[in-house]
């Protein structure tokens, strides 16, 4: 594939890394995600507004800053960073596991939104009929309310994905630019238009990069109309 | 909204608003006479420069303004006409490359600088490495990382991978590195303790006092580390000749040694 694109090793190494990390992105925020969604759809306890706020923080904040937040937590010499390091030996400073962790930072409040109003848009009478013939309240949510919220879930996952495959600041600050390691399309991009002879790299990347987005895209619309087709009531 | 008055508050209030953010579009330039030197030079060269200038600006008058990044960074953007005056590479090659493409006066060409190439570590790094052939810079580093600027393009890079491929380290360390946008994001890796190790200019080593130089690189090793200085084709700033001419002075050469440059003018 890489040959047939005329990619240099080092552009395909940057592909596969930007895919591997949007994809570990992804999968790992979207069990707190959905957690905190449903916390803020249906939840009433203090500090909503707080939690509200501080999830949609890396999405007004200047991703640089987010990545310097990580940096100084979870950098080799930071609190947390240190801990990690010595408790569990998980490392996230200039490996792929740092950018992963930048990327679904960035993503998050995304995911959070488009699930949170996916949640809010379930019929809430489904659920009190499921809970009126003895389901329990995890099985409720399981079984009627998270079915229903597919779409929302599923629309989540590829924005975050899509954010992952375009995040750019945060990862550069906080894990730097590594080839192999850190590297993601948008730094390799990046790197190549710092250096003279690097455009057609760099033209070769952005096309590969554009065309990427567009797939994830067009899938998500595909399996919401799908969706739309089995679930009731959407 | 209070009763009888023809505009309310709040109506009046966005409109001061928006006209005061609509000003800061307006473009107030600048006369052209006594229009700011505008000088692109290595990233290395910061604080020195920066005390150069201020010299100069307070003796003859003469405003300037310089934008400090990578030479291969630099010389990208002037070769998209970049409205600059006056270059300062830290290496030959990327002013050779300039001077190729007919975006330097060849006529103004000199050699100004010279650094030596050290290597570094965090100042309370418990580390002891004799810099030789074959020297043991992979057990050094264990399991972190070695910060070095882009040795694909950065001139800091470039001399670094010089220095280690002469001493048969090079392999060793090629997949351990922690490549960096220039000389002195290389030097905020060690002395934030990200990185254990690092390459950079002695002159860098010696501004930051949170590193120590662990050894400096025979001058063998590498090419040597030159700084040429140019003016940029584009330019047409008059003041250009008097800056470059100041540079060469002895009234720059305290300065620049006092941060460990070598004078070669």
């Amino acid at each position: 594939m890489a040959e047939l694109l005329h990619l240099s090793p080092e552009e395909a190494t940057a592909v596969g890394l930007s895919l591997r990390v949007a994809f570990w992105a992804m999968t790992t925020s979207l069990i707190p995600g959905i957690l905190l969604a449903l916390a803020l759809a249906r939840g009433r306890f203090w500090g909503k507004s707080l939690l509200d706020g501080l999830v949609h923080l890396p999405l007004v904040m200047p991703p640089v800053v987010t990545g310097y937040v990580l940096l100084l937590l979870l950098g080799r010499k930071g609190p947390l960073g240190r801990f990690l390091d010595e408790h569990f030996g998980i490392v996230f400073a200039f490996r792929w596991t740092g950018a992963a962790l930048a990327c679904a930072v960035m993503g998050f409040p995304l995911m959070v939104r488009a699930i949170r109003l996916s949640i809010e848009a379930v019929d809430r009478r489904l659920e009190d009929a499921a809970a009126t013939l003895g389901a329990a309240p995890v099985w409720v949510f399981l079984v009627i309310t998270l079915p229903l919220a597919l779409p929302g879930v599923i629309a989540g996952m590829i924005l975050s994905f899509a954010r992952s495959m375009g995040e750019f600041g945060a990862t550069i600050t906080f894990v730097s630019n590594i080839p192999g390691e850190t590297q993601t399309l948008p730094s390799l991009i990046y790197t190549l238009t710092q250096v003279p002879g690097g455009d057609a790299g760099a033209l070769r990347l952005t096309l590969i990069s554009i065309a990427i987005s567009m797939l994830a895209l067009l899938v998500a619309e595909f399996l919401a109309r799908r969706l739309a087709r089995i679930l009731p009531g959407t | 909204m209070a009763r009888g008055v023809p505009f309310p508050i709040s109506r009046r209030l966005f409109a001061c608003v928006f006209l005061i953010l609509l000003s800061g579009a307006w473009d107030n330039a600048a006369p052209a006479q006594d229009a700011k030197l505008v000088i692109f030079a290595a990233a290395s060269l910061k604080d020195a420069l920066d005390e150069v200038n201020a010299a100069y600006q307070r003796e003859k008058g003469q405003a300037t303004t310089t934008s400090y990044a990578a030479s291969s960074t630099l010389a990208k953007q002037l070769e998209a006409a970049a409205p600059a005056d006056i270059f300062i590479s830290a290496d030959l090659d990327w002013m050779d490359y300039l001077a190729k493409r007919n975006l330097i006066k060849p006529e103004t060409r000199a050699n100004l600088l010279a650094n030596r190439l050290v290597l570094i570590a965090p100042v309370n790094s418990p580390l002891n490495l004799a810099i030789g052939p074959n020297f043991p810079l992979a057990q050094a580093l264990g399991n972190g990382r070695l910060a070095i600027a882009d040795p694909n393009a950065v001139p800091a890079g470039r001399y670094g991978k010089a220095a280690l491929g002469s001493l048969g380290a090079w392999s060793t360390v090629a997949d351990r590195l922690a490549p960096a946008e220039n000389v002195r994001a290389t030097l905020a890796l060690v002395s934030r303790g990200e990185a254990p190790l690092g390459i950079v200019y002695q002159t860098d080593a010696d501004s930051d006092k949170a590193v120590k130089i662990i050894g400096t690189f025979p001058e063998n090793t590498h090419p040597p580390i030159i700084y040429p200085i140019a003016v940029v084709a584009i330019s047409t700033n008059p003041a250009v000749m008097g800056y470059l001419t100041y540079l060469k002075s002895p009234a720059a050469r305290p300065i620049f040694e006092k941060h460990g440059f070598t004078f070669l003018q």
